[in-house]
């Protein structure tokens, strides 16, 4: 009873909110209407940009009409949430990338046809951040987003490539300007444990097996990126890098960050001399990744539609701008990227090697709840970070139900 | 209300006479009665009690909002209490929590007694004071957090600053575990206007004959205040003290804008000393899909700040002396 007056109102609330948000879209008297929900534009440009490609597509197939609903990033995935409740899902949508496993499980969104796409289409860290537990792909990418090394010019003349030269430059900096930091060091936040999984990727390790449940975060590589992080520590005090916008001001000569940073520093700090360059590597050129992918819910009724559209937004031809407008870089290996320069080539080389998170539905919590205190606690000197993820790895086997 | 002994009296004056009212008539008047509180209680009911009880069955089931509730009676409130391989921060909360709550209560009252006390005392302009006094309350909550994050800021921050002139070493102050909630409880202080308002109502409320008398009798200023002054102001600051400890409780806000933040994910701080009861409550609820833990977690919460209060009540004195 309770949950038939919560889907009531819910839906009411919903068609409200949908006839509120879809005034651009005239549902054709005939043909068919799909139905795509995404972030609200962060530019009016980059809304535009959308409207173009709706047109564009409206063209290519006669009778059919796409109406784009548009809904502000901080409610968007409890709105999604209550409409897959309701059963008035979207035919299509974005989806945050540690969700896709989530729905995935719960049959909520459909799994990508066969065939679907050929081969090598898009990048394989983008396409891998589509997959449910089950190790088959539940969505499409749209635009990534990674981090990489920013530097101030001033005080690192070129960037180091290699973990041993991140460390040696980081101590230089200090030993020759005591007021300034090496390196904003990441913390054992739910940001900085992120970050993680690219450092580690960069020593040849992966943070879980999740076809084979197991959990890698306590082997070689995963020790060796956080003891990296535990080593820049004194050259990097963080009395000097919890100060407001270390890097900014000047305070620290590099720090890790993504491209969203590049036009906020460039706007505020017009003096700040800084590139950005690929993260330092172990053994092999790696990095993490965000963004969002597209997703196709179970309860369509126009599957094949919705997959060509998710197709047309990641094709060589669009995708460019359609990353752009969402704030990221194209996933098709052969989309031109609207920026250019060289943060963006770094940003770039980076995303060819990047490492999609574990696709598993509980990643985030485990994350939050046990992968940044175990950072934490090794960075604070507490343990070893041998001992941090051991313990860390332990807790997350226990969670999961996990031996490996 | 007329006292029963009045009615009693024959001699009362029996006042106009009213001829009985019509039964019918009676009915009527109940029905525009019900018309005007009918937005009240239609209020009440949707958006309170309604939300309240569904809260409450969704506590007993597995539900991530977006599938159906899956029944799962007292394992939400055995696995919070008991597991904490499932919920390895949610005693850190409560610590953290009522940590927050011994600090910011006891500190907001003594603010806000000496800024009544310092209103009270000036002759003119004191409706400034009392403006400026205020404007913590009514500043949105997210300019706070930032403002307060430059305060504390290690280097350049504006308390730093200030303790250096005492000699005092300057601190990192959000980002030491330890120090955390005390900087947490401090602006809470600071935002402590409205009680300040309710105990200059209080001293207000005191006699003057009882302090003129008191000063007759050769009371000093701190004797007075020892004396007269506090115990008159008992039952304010049992109101305060039990409205502030609730609130307390459910700190979110604040915690949640100081933590967050450009680059920063709100999970509470360095080493969790951030998270508070709501905090980690939130984050159950709508960033690891576990909605019905949630529930079950907010009515704890309300037992607990039900046994605080009944507490408050059986030990704290309340009446004026």
């Amino acid at each position: 009873m309770s949950r038939t007056i919560a889907g009531v109102t819910v839906t009411a609330a919903l068609l409200a909110g949908l006839t509120a948000c879809g005034g651009g879209g005239m549902d054709a008297a005939e043909g068919r209407t799909l139905t795509y929900w995404t972030y609200q534009d962060r530019t009016p440009q980059a809304g535009q940009v959308i409207e173009k490609i709706r047109k564009d597509f409206e063209k290519t197939n006669p009778g059919v009409s796409v109406k784009i609903v548009k809904i502000p990033k901080d409610d968007y995935n409890t709105k999604l949430g209550s409409a897959v409740a309701a059963k008035t899902a979207p035919d299509a949508g974005v989806l945050d990338q540690p969700l896709v496993s989530k729905y995935a499980l719960d049959g909520t969104i459909k799994e990508v046809p066969a065939g679907l796409f050929p081969d090598g289409t898009y990048f394989k860290g983008a396409l891998d951040t589509n997959l449910g537990s089950d190790g088959k792909y539940y969505g499409l990418p749209v635009d990534q987003i990674g981090v990489a090394l920013f530097y101030n010019k001033k005080l690192v003349p070129s960037p180091p490539r290699t973990w041993d030269e991140l460390k040696q430059v980081a101590a230089q900096v200090h030993q020759a300007h005591p007021d300034v930091a090496g390196m904003v060091v990441p913390k054992g936040d739910g940001y900085g444990a992120w970050m993680f999984p690219g450092v580690v990727a960069g020593a040849g390790g992966e943070m879980a097996d999740v076809p084979g449940k197991k959990i890698l975060f306590d082997q070689p590589p995963a020790v060796e990126a956080l003891q990296l992080w535990a080593d820049l520590l004194p050259s990097s005090p963080r009395k000097i890098t919890d100060s407001d916008k270390p890097f900014e001001n000047g305070l620290a000569a590099m720090q890790i960050s993504g491209p969203w940073d590049v036009p906020t520093i460039r706007e505020q700090f017009p003096d700040l001399d800084f590139s950005v360059a690929p993260l330092p590597y172990k053994t092999a050129p790696a990095g993490n990744i965000g963004g969002e992918n597209s997703v196709v819910f179970s309860t369509t009724k126009n599957a094949d539609l919705a997959w060509k559209w998710l197709l047309f937004l990641g094709n060589a031809a669009n995708n460019g701008a359609v990353a752009d407008a969402a704030g990221g870089f194209p996933v098709n290996t052969r989309a031109t990227p609207v920026g250019t320069g060289p943060e963006n080539e770094a940003f770039l080389a980076q995303l060819k090697v990047a490492h999609a998170r574990p696709a598993m539905p509980q990643w985030i919590q485990i994350n939050d709840e046990i992968i940044a205190p175990a950072i934490e606690s090794a960075l604070s000197g507490k343990a070893t970070p041998r001992q941090a993820l051991t313990d860390a790895a332990a807790k997350t086997r226990a969670l999961l139900g996990w031996n490996g | 209300m007329a006292a029963p002994a009045l009615a009693d009296t024959p001699t009362a004056a029996p006042g106009p006479r009213r001829r009985p009212r019509r039964p019918d008539a009676r009915r009527r008047d109940h029905l525009v009665g019900w018309l005007l509180v009918a937005p009240a209680v239609a209020y009440f009911l949707v958006f309170l009690l309604y939300p309240a009880l569904s809260a409450l069955y969704y506590s007993f089931t597995d539900w991530d909002l977006r599938t159906p509730a899956r029944w799962v009676g007292l394992a939400n409130y055995a696995d919070l209490l008991f597991d904490d391989v499932k919920y390895p921060h949610f005693w850190k909360s409560v610590r953290v929590t009522l940590q927050y709550t011994l600090i910011a209560v006891p500190l907001t009252l003594v603010t806000a007694l000496v800024q009544a006390l310092l209103v009270n005392a000036v002759r003119r302009g004191s409706n400034a004071f009392r403006l400026l006094l205020f404007l913590p309350v009514v500043t949105a909550e997210a300019a706070v957090g930032a403002i307060w994050r430059w305060l504390y800021d290690p280097r350049y921050g504006l308390v730093n600053s200030v303790l250096e002139l005492f000699g005092i070493p300057g601190q990192n102050w959000l980002n030491t575990p330890e120090l955390v909630v005390p900087a947490l409880a401090f602006v809470s202080a600071w935002q402590c206007g409205i009680s300040m308002i309710i105990y200059l109502a209080g001293l207000k409320g005191i006699p003057t004959a009882i302090i003129e008398a008191a000063t007759i009798d050769g009371a000093g200023p701190l004797q007075r205040l020892r004396r007269v002054v506090m115990p008159m102001l008992r039952p304010t600051t049992f109101y305060l003290a039990v409205t502030g400890v609730i609130a307390a409780l459910q700190v979110f806000g604040l915690v949640y804008v100081i933590f967050s933040g450009a680059g920063r994910s709100v999970t509470g701080g360095p080493e969790q000393a951030g998270l508070t009861y709501v905090l980690h409550l939130y984050l159950f609820a709508f960033r690891y899909d576990a909605m019905g833990a949630a529930c079950a977690m907010s009515f704890v919460l309300l037992v607990l700040i039900v046994i605080v209060t009944a507490l408050q009540f059986r030990f704290v004195r309340q009446e004026a002396a």
